[in-house]
């Protein structure tokens, strides 16, 4: 290939080819103009024209560069999006059928009055609370209560002190209540900051923190004669373990808490009881078991209210339900885009 | 912000469509009470029979409760049906709502939602107004666990077949919060544990130095902390592998040799470039260089516009106006004369560094200036001595100069440093994890040692002893106030009032002017302590209002609850708790009978006239 020919094909590139081929070639190319470039590429010693020939054929068979350097640059850009968006929209594919109102409120009721069977995972969680500790992280209103109370129940059998803690008083106070009305008055006792009601009772309410006071006591030496004979420890709402102020209050109990004395952690869901349970068995003397699952024992449906009164489903399937993502019945949207637009609230949201 | 819906319209359509009872949670406790009051001017009141079902419920819990018997809100609870349910009430009228409930009397409590977990009654249907509350003195999105808590109010087990949660709007709602709050997995929960005073003390009191360390490691906090350790040492396991073929050469160490060598040669070169940059000539002409100063280019002639420093190297730059009338920027050594003649320029900040006006005149003046000008007389230095031959030096220092290696150093040497500083960046990050908590635990010894609470060898002293059973917030001013004996010989309600503001961490606003002189006095010696141990320990807010309210609950009591209410603007539910708070303070002064029995005592005392009342319905 002589120089005149390589000079006549070069013409025909585009600017952004030619500072390809000058790549590695030219010093300092990437300030050149077209002619100044396809000059400099002729002063090249021939040897590499056929070189850069070839270059020019491969450019021209993977048509236009710049758009491929793009091109691998932009899947990127969307397959990193897609999986986070994916499971919000793209659920309900457009053939399924849409909830109408009518199926929406269909159904409610009481149901009929049925002997109380307990499900398995309670039965599953009794269980296991005669060898080893055990968390339950279920949906709120799914019966840990239940749990609880089996477990207390037993643990009067066997004669042993059972203590119950929950993080507001407020809550003590209605255990209390609940409490008494079925193992009796006498056998359930209150423990606050400045109270002691029937503090020899076997079963005894009080605030997590009131439990790690005596714990912090019976080890400095002061035994509780309580702690003693302590079969079963209950901690009613465990979430509070992510508490800012009085998180560290459900750790130093778990830390301290005897070593005879089972532990049975109740919290609602959270995303890693799995950690805490790998956590409690690292520490305690027996491992500890894991009651989790995300089924409501009740049905869980919703409704979106407009200010106007007119009720509709909030999303396109009848049922929330958890993990799937959501998209909104295409009712809601368009009444809630009017309440936006109407109230400025989408511009001015914080 | 309240609904968009006014509530007795939500609660009609509630009705109409089978969906109570229901719980509907708003965001503050104005906008609940708010909503009750809207009940009594426009709803129409509910059946006879239900109210009377109503009416025998409260009659119930007010055998055990009496101060609910004549609670003003009964009224609009038994007319209407709906009740509001939050931290501004009475523990005991909250009991008597969850009551309510659970007998299906109401059909709708308007909650808040700050205390969902507080709220412990199902319904048929939740209704959801927000997707932020206030936390701190911020808004900020609810978390899905929260989302959750509150949707898991709805459905009754055993009652319902179905539950619901609605979402109805109101100003600065975001539903898409709410929405993904209802459908996703909640989020993971971390440990947030904190060493405080009372923990060390009661630690070192039941084990020795030693074997605190495990103790800490047994929390959930260290466990979370050695997971992360774990990920991070994987980390450094693959920089290992990766740093291998950066292995010892001629010297073990040779990146560090390197880097010293490098640094020293970078030295060296800035100290001569400095000295070269100010050439003996432009350093001596470089005063003269000033605005409106007529020099001598290497080619004509031209007037200085201003002098600068170049960004990279800092060399002398000069902005010069030429005859043709064109500005350019140069290095000052372009200049080879200094005229004795300045021309008069108007300064100007940005380009072309003088007024345009003056720039015509002053090309005007210098294209009709005589050829011959007189030049100023500049004195010049001598110039330096070279500086020594730069790789002498360097080869008595450094091996590298002459080491066969020195190729392949200079070549890996950047990524190989990276590497380095990698991994010593992951081993130290390793390290505070591990020993973090430790830290933390030896950060509180060493106050507690200053203040005497330990000796050097962290045995509890005789103070130490007693301090540990102070197990509450702000446990080092308490302690070293019953140390400065503050508290000696103080009439109950004097102690009352000073504990109460200090246990009172809630900043809504309330007013109760009238304190006695002396709790006044008190306050301001707590004031002036709490900041002098600001920072070992966060102060307290210590309001006198609360303090004062307080004190007036223990000095006249004849009064019944309803009367001290109406003296103050704080809701009653806050005052219950205020004082609640500071009987658990008392109790804990209550424990110190050994050592200071008379601090006890008053406390006893200050137990006692407090429990009255309302404050003595509830353990």
């Amino acid at each position: 290939m002589t120089k005149d020919e390589l000079a006549k094909r070069l013409e025909h590139q585009s600017l952004r080819q030619l500072h390809r081929l000058a790549k590695d070639r030219v010093s300092r190319h990437i300030r050149m103009g077209k002619t100044r470039l396809i000059q400099s590429l002729l002063q090249l010693p021939p040897e590499m024209y056929i070189q850069i020939s070839h270059e020019m054929q491969a450019l021209h068979s993977q048509p236009k560069p710049a758009a491929k350097r793009l091109s691998t640059a932009k899947p990127q850009t969307p397959s990193a999006r897609t999986p986070r968006r994916s499971p919000e929209t793209s659920t309900s594919s457009p053939s399924d059928p849409l909830t109408t109102m009518g199926e929406l409120l269909d159904g409610i009721g009481v149901p009929a009055p049925a002997s109380f069977v307990p499900d398995a995972w309670q039965e599953e969680a009794i269980a296991y609370l005669t060898s080893s500790d055990v968390i339950v992280s279920v949906p709120t209103g799914s019966g840990k209560t239940y749990v609880a109370l089996e477990a207390i129940r037993r643990a009067i059998e066997n004669e042993r002190t059972v203590i119950y803690t929950s993080p507001l008083k407020a809550l003590s106070n209605t255990k209390l209540t609940e409490f008494s009305h079925i193992f009796g008055a006498d056998q359930v006792g209150i423990l606050t900051g400045d109270r002691k009601d029937n503090p020899h009772a076997p079963v005894l309410i009080m605030t997590t923190e009131i439990l790690r006071n005596l714990l912090y006591d019976a080890t400095s030496g002061e035994i509780d004669v309580r702690l003693d004979t302590l079969g079963l420890v209950i901690m009613d709402e465990s979430q509070y373990l992510a508490d800012p102020e009085r998180g560290v209050v459900w750790e130093e109990t778990i830390i301290f808490c005897p070593t005879q004395a089972r532990l049975l952690l109740l919290s609602a869901s959270i995303g890693n009881p799995e950690e805490i349970a790998a956590w409690m068995t690292s520490i305690r003397s027996t491992p500890c078991q894991l009651i989790s699952h995300r089924n409501r024992s009740v049905p869980l449906r919703g409704g979106y209210l407009h200010p106007n009164g007119k009720l509709t489903p909030l999303f396109k399937t009848k049922e929330i339900a958890q993990g799937k993502g959501y998209a909104f019945h295409p009712e809601t949207k368009r009444l809630f885009a009017q309440y936006e637009s109407e109230t400025l609230g989408g511009r001015y949201r914080r | 912000m309240p609904p968009a819906i006014h509530p007795v319209d939500l609660v009609e359509v509630l009705r109409s469509k089978r969906l109570t009872p229901a719980i509907v949670f708003l965001t503050s406790r104005r906008a609940c009470d708010e909503a009750i009051d809207g009940f009594a001017y426009r709803s129409t009141p509910i059946p006879p029979t239900r109210s009377a079902a109503i009416a025998q419920v409260l009659k119930q819990v007010a055998t055990e409760y009496p101060s609910i018997a004549d609670h003003p809100l009964t009224q609009t609870v038994q007319q209407y049906g709906v009740a509001a349910h939050h931290a501004g009430h009475l523990p005991s009228w909250k009991i008597a709502i969850e009551e309510l409930m659970r007998n299906g009397c109401l059909d709708a409590v308007f909650a808040t939602t700050t205390l969902a977990a507080g709220v412990d009654f199902p319904a048929r249907s939740v209704v959801i107004t927000q997707s932020s509350v206030r936390k701190a003195r911020d808004f900020a999105d609810l978390t899905i666990g929260e989302i959750q808590q509150l949707g898991g109010r709805g459905g009754r087990r055993g009652k319902d077949l179905v539950g619901f949660v609605v979402i109805t709007p109101s100003p600065y709602i975001d539903v898409h919060v709410l929405a993904r709050g209802l459908t996703r997995y909640p989020e993971a929960i971390d440990s947030q544990f904190v060493v405080s005073y009372p923990m060390v003390l009661n630690l070192l009191k039941a084990h020795a130095l030693d074997h605190i360390q495990p103790i800490l490691a047994k929390s959930f906090a260290q466990f979370q902390l050695n997971k992360r350790a774990e990920t991070l040492e994987e980390q450094l396991d693959a920089l290992h592998v990766t740093m291998q073929p950066f292995g010892p050469r001629e010297c073990m160490d040779w990146i560090s040799q390197w880097q010293a060598f490098d640094q020293a040669k970078k030295r060296k070169t800035q100290r001569c470039s400095i000295e070269l940059q100010d050439a003996p000539d432009v350093k001596a002409r470089w005063p003269f260089l000033t605005l409106g100063r007529v020099a001598g280019l290497s080619k004509g002639r031209g007037i200085v516009l201003r002098q600068y420093r170049s960004k990279n190297r800092r060399q002398a730059m000069l902005s010069v106006l030429r005859e043709q009338g064109n500005i350019i920027e140069s290095p000052a050594h372009i200049v080879t004369q200094v005229f004795d003649h300045v021309v008069e320029l108007e300064e100007f900040r940005r380009f072309p560094w003088c007024t345009p006006a003056s720039m015509d005149n002053a090309l005007h003046q210098l294209q009709e200036l005589p050829r011959r000008l007189r030049p100023l007389p500049i004195l010049m230095e001598k110039d330096d001595i070279d500086p020594p031959m730069l790789t002498d030096v360097l080869q008595e220092e450094f091996p590298c100069p002459t080491c066969p290696s020195q190729k392949a150093c200079r070549r890996d040497y950047p990524q190989a440093l990276r590497l380095r500083q990698e991994q010593h960046r992951l081993t130290k990050t390793i390290q505070a994890l591990h020993s973090e908590l430790w830290h933390r635990f030896h950060e509180h010894i060493e106050v507690l040692q200053r203040f005497g609470y330990l000796t050097p060898t962290c045995q509890l002293t005789e103070d130490g002893e007693w301090a540990r059973l102070i197990r509450i917030n702000h446990s080092l001013l308490l302690t070293e106030l019953i140390r400065m004996d503050a508290f000696t010989g103080i009439p109950p309600s004097l102690l009352v009032g000073v504990l109460a503001s200090i246990s009172h961490d809630d900043d809504r606003p309330g007013a109760f002017p009238r304190r006695s002189s002396e709790l006044g006095t008190l306050l301001r010696q707590v004031r002036t302590l709490a900041e002098t141990l600001a920072p070992d320990e966060d102060p307290p807010l210590l309001r006198s209002d609360v303090a004062a309210l307080a004190e007036y609950w223990v000095n006249n009591p004849a009064e019944s609850w309803a009367q001290v209410i109406r003296k103050t603007t704080m809701a009653e539910g806050d005052v219950y708790r205020l004082l609640a708070r500071t009987l658990e303070y008392l109790s804990q002064f209550r424990t110190l009978k050994a050592t200071h029995p008379g601090l006890a005592d008053i406390a006893d005392q200050a137990m006692a006239l407090m429990r009255r009342d309302v404050l003595e319905e509830l353990p």
